[in-house]
């Protein structure tokens, strides 16, 4: 029989047993509960931001619009009405780029009196009407064009 | 004793029980590179930084940003779940002889100011001044939303995104309270709280955020700090405007900047 120089007493024997299968489960369940992409960027789930982008985006852009209306877009570009949006009058057109044959609504007197109605809380800069004073019998785009506001038509 | 099992197979089990567990997150990233999320797959979060600047005197209160949110993100349509929206500020005059410079503050925003805004109910001449605001994500640098998240859903992207880990999220609404912006909600679609992600779907693949995208005059500036582009529109709005941001005495340290902003909005 070997001789032994630390006899350990069995009662301590367990508890060490017991302690390092604490410390066993607990370190499997870490590395399995812990998402695998967890501090890719941060203390976060990194894998969250792909989840946030994978949403498809309704709206298609004006650069889609400038690949086939890029007529339109440059006289757009020449008068103050450059910095609308295509879609903000028009409407979503994402259908439209995809399939062409779908067509748009014209838009009509209400998409202009949504902006242009005189409004007090409205900047003194943007040019107002007040509706019910100006030329109520008329459509907006018999006396103005829409894409170059500052044109006689 | 002979339908006791061995002693060898009962370890070997367990050792092959212990391995597979250990080998599953590994298999699990394996499989995350070969299925597809439909996220665009050349965006690296880390070589950009993104901004929204707001210019209070361009806003003209069309609510077209309001709606596009909506549309965009699929916000439930209800009049209280609002990722953006516009307040109307309406400052009226001080009353005769009360010695102020201002009178009584007022601030509504009827369905987020989505169709526009009826007349004001105050008459026209006893408004001292009057303009409107459009509200979102102020993107703190100290998020008190990020902070109070108890289960770690919420978090400040490497790009300039406070965004929610909706798998993560437990709904408890914590966040909700501690945004002094009042920014998020709970989604009743989703049961987790909701909030502008900067329309994170749309910048990664190279599009402006759907607000911006529609805004008629050009209130709302976004760029990428990490790579200006000539003529920079956010360089030129901080040159060109008095920046500030909202309730900077709360120091969560918004990044985004609003120009022209009155003291009394909040």
């Amino acid at each position: 029989m070997p001789i032994r120089l630390f006899r350990m007493p069995p009662q301590i024997f367990r508890l060490v047993l017991l302690i390092f299968a604490i410390v066993v489960i607990y370190l499997v369940a870490r590395i399995l509960l812990t998402p695998s992409s967890f501090r890719d960027y941060g203390f976060y789930r990194g894998a969250a931001l792909a989840e946030n982008m994978a949403h498809t985006p309704v709206f298609a852009g004006k650069k889609a619009c400038d690949e086939c209306h890029s007529d339109i877009l440059a006289k757009l570009a020449k008068d103050v009405h450059q910095t609308l949006a295509c879609e903000g009058c028009h409407g979503v057109s994402r259908d439209h780029v995809d399939n062409p044959e779908l067509k748009l609504v014209i838009p009509e007197d209400d998409t202009c009196i949504r902006c242009h109605e005189a409004n007090p809380s409205r900047p003194a800069w943007f040019r107002q009407i007040k509706v019910k004073d100006h030329y109520m019998e008329n459509h907006c785009a018999e006396c103005h064009v829409p894409h170059q506001p500052n044109k006689v038509p | 004793m002979n339908d006791a099992i061995p002693r060898r197979r009962v370890l070997a089990t367990m050792g092959g029980v212990a391995a597979g567990l250990l080998a599953l997150p590994l298999a699990r990233k394996i499989k995350n590179k070969f299925v597809s999320s439909g996220a665009p797959k050349d965006y690296d979060p880390n070589q950009h930084q993104w901004l929204m600047c707001l210019d209070v005197d361009k806003c003209i209160g069309c609510g077209l940003c309001a709606d596009a949110c909506k549309t965009e993100n699929h916000v439930p349509g209800e009049p209280c779940y609002f990722r953006t929206w516009i307040e109307r500020y309406i400052i009226r005059k001080p009353a005769p002889g009360s010695n102020n410079l201002r009178g009584a503050v007022l601030v509504d925003s009827p369905n987020g100011g989505r169709g526009g805004f009826p007349p004001a109910s105050t008459p026209r001449q006893d408004i001292l001044k009057s303009f409107f605001v459009p509200k979102l994500c102020n993107l703190c640098a100290a998020s008190p939303c990020i902070q109070v998240c108890p289960v770690g859903a919420t978090f400040d992207t490497p790009d300039g995104a406070v965004l929610v880990d909706p798998n993560y999220c437990i709904g408890c609404g914590f966040c909700i309270q501690a945004c002094p912006y009042g920014c998020r909600f709970l989604s009743p679609v989703t049961r987790t709280a909701e909030k502008c992600t900067l329309c994170y779907h749309r910048i990664t693949r190279g599009l402006k955020p759907a607000c911006v995208e529609i805004c008629p005059t050009g209130a709302r500036v976004f760029g990428d700090l990490k790579h200006p582009v000539p003529d920079d529109p956010l360089q030129a709005f901080v040159r060109k405007n008095k920046v500030n941001t909202l309730k900077p005495h709360l120091g969560t340290n918004p990044r985004l900047l609003y120009a022209n902003l009155d003291k009394e909005v909040r």
